[in-house]
């Protein structure tokens, strides 16, 4: 009876200290999902403008002698995959990764990953890789992303892959989060039904290939930008959750453990007294 | 005075959307002022100065990069990289960021570099100019 009261005993502690550690990684994304939901927030009307805006010029285009907006034949696609730096955010990684085999099936693909186990995935299964220098998705600034945006337009130009595609995870809410794929290169918009051509109508200065050569490239940043916005809130989401759960699991753990541990105590005594009294009968 | 729908934004947030009378900002071929009811128009901006006329009065701003539309109905988007208010700029930081990029400028080692180093100096030299006057 001692020794299997010694082992719960130090089952107890070792659940105690591993809930310390999930309370502490909950606290730690809980304040950083503050901030990174904050930064979501501010850029989602940049990325909504730039997006409608773009839909507007691509929708009244009727010239298609620009590279990023003719469509040409699919040979090869490139996907720009955005994932965590950290495991331990439940299934955050695992649904991006899983989304983005889906999409790419039967495709000729390369990837951009951006997040450390994007980096990690993507060498484990032997994609292959345009640039593996945006390992830390957490900390990519704006400039990153255009540098990222300029050399991506530069491979687009040359003919290096043909479309191109972002998988990232949509920040819904606090408790849930959505893996999304988005096509950003060759700009293409189905066109409504029933819409007056004459309206459609837009001036370019200087030329539209200029201002295209000029736009395109701010916009896939900018739409890179909103991406990795939205997937770090969502990966601190999905952390919080998960590392809640967790601590939760713990408390429940630690809850039968000392329950078992009593009655073991309880026994032993019971044990002993029966003992004892045993041994002043005789 | 007749007024149109002007938005700002930047991956830093939205700076403005509400009436406005009056938009002059340098595009990458020169300057352009926007007036009321102007045609459907799209071009890519530069680095300059942006005057808004709100109201009657001046807003000034320094701005780079992104693009300036104007939709049917009177819809006009700056959707720009950077913008700042004059009155939001910290002109210490400004000549910092100048005296930094002039040191990048003579430090550039291929033409890439420079070519980084010029537009971080003339977007310094802008923010520099708004704040002053």
């Amino acid at each position: 009876m001692g020794s299997s009261m010694k082992d719960i005993k130090l089952r107890i502690k070792s659940v105690e200290s591993t809930m310390q550690i999930t309370k502490a990684m909950e606290l730690v994304a809980s304040s950083k999902l503050r901030r990174a939901k904050e930064q979501a927030e501010r850029t989602r009307p940049y990325f909504n403008a730039l997006h409608q805006t773009l839909a507007d010029i691509a929708y009244s285009n009727t010239d298609f002698s620009s590279p990023y907006v003719a469509a040409r034949e699919v040979k090869k696609t490139c996907y720009i995959v955005i994932a965590g730096d950290r495991g331990l955010a439940g299934g955050y990684n695992a649904n991006v990764f899983k989304t983005a085999a889906a999409h790419m099936e039967g495709k000729n693909v390369c990837v951009l990953p951006i997040g450390k186990k994007s980096v990690e995935h993507a060498a484990r299964r032997g994609w292959e890789v345009v640039s593996d220098a945006y390992a830390e998705a957490a900390d990519v600034s704006l400039g990153d992303c255009a540098a990222a945006a300029r050399m991506l337009c530069g491979k687009f130009r040359a003919g290096e892959f043909d479309e191109l595609y972002v998988v990232y995870t949509n920040f819904v809410s606090m408790l849930s989060q959505q893996p999304a794929v988005m096509k950003i290169l060759p700009l293409y918009y189905e066109r409504a039904e029933g819409k007056n051509k004459a309206e459609a109508l837009l001036l370019y200065e200087p030329s539209s290939e200029a201002v295209y050569n000029a736009i395109v490239p701010e916009y896939v940043a900018g739409l890179l930008y909103g991406a990795l916005a939205e997937s770090v809130a969502s990966e601190l989401g999905a952390r919080r959750t998960a590392m809640d759960a967790a601590s939760k699991n713990a408390g429940e753990m630690i809850d039968t453990l000392s329950l078992q541990y009593n009655r073991a105590r309880q026994g032993a005594i019971t044990q002993e007294i029966t003992e004892i009294v045993g041994g002043a009968n005789a | 005075m007749a007024t149109f729908d002007l938005q700002i934004v930047t991956p830093d947030g939205e700076f403005f959307d509400g009436p406005a009378e009056r938009v002059i900002c340098r595009a990458i071929d020169g300057d352009v002022c926007i007036l009321p009811r102007h045609v459907p128009y799209v071009t890519a901006l530069g680095i300059g100065e942006v005057r808004v006329t709100i109201d009657g009065k001046v807003r000034r701003a320094a701005c780079s990069g992104g693009l300036l539309s104007v939709a049917k109905l009177n819809e006009v988007r700056l959707v720009a990289s950077t913008f700042e208010w004059a009155e939001d700029i910290d002109h210490e930081r400004a000549e910092r960021a100048r005296a930094g990029a002039e040191e990048a400028v003579r430090h550039a080692k291929d033409a890439a570099e420079l070519e980084l180093a010029k537009a971080r100096l003339s977007r310094a030299l802008v923010r520099l100019k708004v704040s002053q006057s």
